[in-house]
C-alpha cells in the first residue's frame, strides 16, 4: 500500500522538506514528487492503512499546514484517494471504479490537451478509459498510452525514493587560544581535508561552504560562503575560505571552528569534448570569492526585463558560470547610455520644448515621450491626449515623467526628464 | 654626420633599406624621415589572429591591424561614442569567453544587450572608488578569467597603471581603459590610444515627439600604436542599422 501527502496549496520548499524529514518516522521511502505531493511506501510497515493515515495526519498537523492524505495499492490510486478526501482508502481492484468519476487533471496532462480531449467530449478519466486504446494513442502520441493506463488504474511508474540529506560536517574546539592566522589556516586545512574526503566518498559535491568560528569570549563568528561551481576540490575551497578571511576582523582570540558543506550536489562535473575555450570553473570561482572580499560586494551578471522605467529595465544576480551555449547575434554599434547619478538641472523651454540645458543651447531635441506607471488606471490616459509638461502630474498619485533626448552644443548626447516642475539628467549616450 | 645616415636607427625591420631615402639628401633630415613615415604608414601591418581582439567595426580593425593586441592596455579616449565601441569590443568576445566590466554604477545593460552582447558572459564587477577598481582589475588580471577587462578611467597612481600593464602583458588579457581625457601615466602605459570625436548626430524622423536621436557618427582616430604607425582616422556611424 502507498500513502499519498497531498496539499492544495504548495508549501514553501523549506517547509516541505522538513515535513519530508519528519515524515521519515512514518516510512524510510519517500519519493518527492514536488513541494505538495509525496508518496510513503508502506509495504511491510506495520499496522493498517488507517492508523498509518491517522500517524501521518499528526505529523503534517504540527507543520500547520492543510494536507490531504490517501492510501491506495499504486500511486495513481493513492493520489485518486487523497483528491476524493482526506483519510480514503482504495482498496486493491477498486482503482478503476475510484478513478471513472475524477477529472483529467489529476494526471497532470497539459492544459492544451486537456481542452482538446474536453471539446471531444472527454471531461473525466472514465470518458477517457471507454476511449478504444489504439487510435487514441495513435492520435495524442506515445504519453497517451500512460494516460490510458491510468485512467483504468494502472500504474507502471516506479517509485523513486528521495535521497537523505547528507550532513558533512567537521569541527574543531582546542584548549588554547589562536592569535594567529597561519594556526586558523592550519585548522582550516584539517577541516577540509575531513569535510573532502567525506564528499568523495558519498560522490558529492559542496555548493556552499559554512564556517562557525568561536571566539574565547563566547561570541560566534560566521561565515557564509557561496560557490559558483560545486566542488570537492580541498584546494579550490580552501583558496575560497582563505580570501574569505582575508578582510575579517575578531574581538577575541579563536576558540573553536566548524565548517559545514551545503548544497550538495551529485558528483562528476560536466566534461565537454571540444574544451579548447572552456573556463576553468573552480579557478573562475576562487577569483569570485577573492573580489567578494574584496570589494565587499558580490560579482554580478544583467538580466534585462520588460518595463517603463529605463532604471527598472534591468536586475543584478549573483553571477554564474553558464556552460550553455547561447546564440550570439553579430555585434552593432549602437549609443550607449550611461547612467549618471539623477540631478535637478536648469532648462529653459521655448515653444513647448527645452531651448537650453545646464546653460547650453539644445542643438537636437525629440521627445517628450510620456513614461507612467499604472497610466491606465489614471485620468493621463482619458482621450488619449498627452498633457503638456506644464499639466503638474501625480493626479491621483500617479508618477509620471517626460523624457527627452537631446544634443547639446558642446556635442553633449544627454536624456533628460521633467516630472512635476523640476527637470533632471538621467544619463549620457557615450 | 649627414642627415641620411641618421635615418636607418628609426628604420621598421620589415621597411624597406632606406638608401633611395639617401636620395633625398638635399631635402633635409625632416623631409626624409616624414617620408619614412610615410612609407612605414603605406605598408600594411597585420597582427597575427590570436594576439588581437576584434573591434566590431572592419575598417577600424584594419587600421589597427585586425583589432586591439591583447596583453596590452589599450584606451578608448573622447566624450561621445567610446562606450559604443568598447560595446562593440564587447559583444565580439562574449560569443566565446568570458568579459569583465568595472562598474561605477553608470552600467545601462539594456543596452548592452542592444549590442548583441550576452550578458550571460560578462562579470559586472561594482567599484565605485579609484581603489576598489585597482584592486579588482588587479585581480582579474592575474585570474585570467576573462580576455577583456574594461573599466572607465580613475585617477591613479603612476606605478599602479604600469602594475597593471605589466599584468595585462603577462596574462594576455586585453584592459581596456574608457576615459574622457587619460592622464599622462595612463597614456604611457597605454599600446593603442584610439580618440573618438563626435561627427554629427543622425537624427531619424522630424524633430519633436516624432524623431529619434538614432545616434551619431563618429571620427575615431589612432592617437598612439605599439606596433605601427599612429594617425590613421575612420568614420563609424554608431545607431540602429534600422534608424540609420
Amino acid at each position: 500500500m502507498l500513502l499519498c501527502v497531498s496539499a492544495a496549496n504548495p508549501p514553501a520548499p523549506e517547509l516541505w522538506e522538513e515535513m519530508l524529514d519528519a515524515l521519515d518516522a512514518v516510512s524510510p521511502l519517500i519519493e518527492d514528487v514536488r513541494p505538495g505531493l509525496a508518496f510513503l511506501d508502506m509495504h511491510g510497515i506495520a499496522g493498517d492503512a488507517r492508523a498509518q493515515i491517522a500517524q501521518t495526519q499528526g505529523i503534517s498537523i504540527r507543520f500547520g499546514s492543510a494536507m490531504q492524505i490517501g492510501a491506495g495499492p499504486n500511486k495513481i490510486a493513492a493520489q485518486a484517494a487523497a483528491y476524493v478526501g482526506d483519510g480514503t482508502i482504495c482498496e486493491p481492484g477498486l482503482e478503476r471504479a475510484l478513478l471513472a468519476p475524477l477529472p483529467l487533471t489529476l494526471l497532470e496532462i497539459e492544459p492544451e490537451t486537456i481542452e482538446r480531449l474536453r471539446l471531444l467530449g472527454i471531461e473525466k478519466l472514465r470518458d477517457l478509459a471507454r476511449l478504444p486504446y489504439g487510435p487514441f494513442t495513435r492520435r495524442f502520441g506515445a504519453a497517451a498510452a500512460s494516460w490510458h493506463e491510468l485512467a483504468r488504474g494502472i500504474d507502471r511508474r516506479s517509485f523513486i525514493p528521495r535521497a537523505h540529506a547528507v550532513a558533512i560536517e567537521a569541527s574543531i574546539f582546542g584548549e588554547g587560544r589562536v592569535t594567529d592566522e597561519t594556526q586558523v589556516f592550519f585548522a582550516l586545512r584539517m577541516l577540509l581535508a575531513r569535510i573532502c574526503t567525506d564528499l568523495e566518498r558519498c560522490g558529492k559535491r559542496a555548493g556552499a561552504l559554512r564556517l562557525a568560528v568561536e571566539l574565547e569570549d563566547a561570541g560566534t563568528c560566521g561565515f557564509d560562503l557561496p560557490l559558483a561551481t560545486p566542488t570537492a576540490h580541498e584546494r579550490t575551497l580552501f583558496e575560497m575560505l582563505r580570501v574569505k578571511l582575508e578582510n575579517a576582523t575578531f574581538t577575541a582570540a579563536i576558540v573553536g571552528l566548524r565548517l559545514q558543506a551545503l548544497q550538495l550536489e551529485e558528483g562528476g562535473e560536466a566534461q565537454t569534448l571540444f574544451c579548447a575555450d572552456d573556463l576553468d570553473p573552480q579557478r573562475v570561482a576562487v577569483t569570485l570569492a577573492r573580489l567578494e572580499a574584496v570589494l565587499g560586494g558580490g560579482v554580478a551578471r544583467a538580466k534585462t526585463r520588460e518595463a517603463y522605467l529605463l532604471e527598472e529595465r534591468f536586475f543584478y544576480e549573483p553571477f554564474k558560470l553558464s556552460r550553455t551555449t547561447q546564440q550570439c547575434h553579430q555585434p552593432e554599434l549602437i549609443p550607449q547610455l550611461r547612467l549618471l547619478e539623477v540631478r535637478e538641472i536648469p532648462v529653459e523651454l521655448r515653444a513647448g520644448e527645452p531651448a537650453t540645458v545646464n546653460r547650453q543651447t539644445v542643438r537636437e531635441c525629440t521627445g517628450p515621450w510620456r513614461i507612467a506607471e499604472r497610466w491606465h488606471s489614471s485620468n493621463l490616459a482619458l482621450g488619449g491626449v498627452i498633457p503638456s509638461p506644464s499639466t503638474p502630474l501625480g493626479v491621483n498619485s500617479v508618477e509620471g515623467r517626460d523624457e527627452y533626448d537631446v544634443v547639446l552644443e558642446d556635442g553633449t548626447f544627454a536624456r533628460i526628464y521633467h516630472q512635476g516642475s523640476h527637470w533632471y539628467l538621467r544619463g549620457v549616450y557615450e | 654626420m649627414p642627415a641620411a645616415a641618421a635615418v636607418p636607427s628609426l628604420c621598421h625591420p620589415d621597411a624597406e633599406p632606406v638608401e633611395a631615402a639617401a636620395g633625398v639628401e638635399s631635402k633635409g633630415r625632416r623631409e626624409s624621415f616624414e617620408l619614412l613615415k610615410a612609407r612605414l604608414a603605406a605598408k600594411p601591418v597585420t597582427l597575427p589572429v590570436e594576439a588581437v581582439v576584434p573591434t566590431a567595426v572592419p575598417e577600424l580593425d584594419a587600421l589597427l591591424g585586425g583589432g586591439l593586441p591583447v596583453g596590452t592596455i589599450s584606451t578608448l579616449e573622447g566624450e561621445t561614442g567610446c562606450w559604443s565601441l568598447a560595446a562593440g569590443l564587447v559583444a565580439t568576445i562574449t560569443r566565446r569567453s568570458l568579459v569583465a566590466i568595472l562598474d561605477d554604477g553608470s552600467l545601462y545593460p539594456p543596452a548592452l544587450a542592444e549590442t548583441g552582447i550576452s550578458l550571460e558572459r560578462v562579470l559586472v564587477v561594482p567599484a565605485r572608488r579609484a581603489l576598489a577598481m585597482a584592486r579588482a582589475a588587479d585581480i582579474l588580471l592575474r585570474s585570467r578569467i576573462c580576455r577583456l577587462v574594461l573599466m572607465p578611467a580613475v585617477a591613479l597612481r603612476d606605478a599602479v597603471w604600469e602594475r597593471l600593464a605589466k599584468l595585462a602583458h603577462r596574462s594576455g588579457v586585453l584592459l581596456i581603459v574608457v576615459a574622457a581625457r587619460a592622464a599622462a601615466a595612463l597614456s604611457a602605459v597605454a599600446a593603442v590610444r584610439l580618440h573618438c570625436a563626435l561627427i554629427r548626430v543622425i537624427v531619424h524622423g522630424r524633430r519633436g515627439l516624432w524623431g529619434t536621436l538614432a545616434g551619431f557618427e563618429l571620427g575615431i582616430n589612432v592617437r598612439k600604436h605599439k606596433h605601427m604607425m599612429a594617425g590613421g582616422s575612420v568614420r563609424v556611424r554608431v545607431a540602429h542599422v534600422a534608424l540609420r
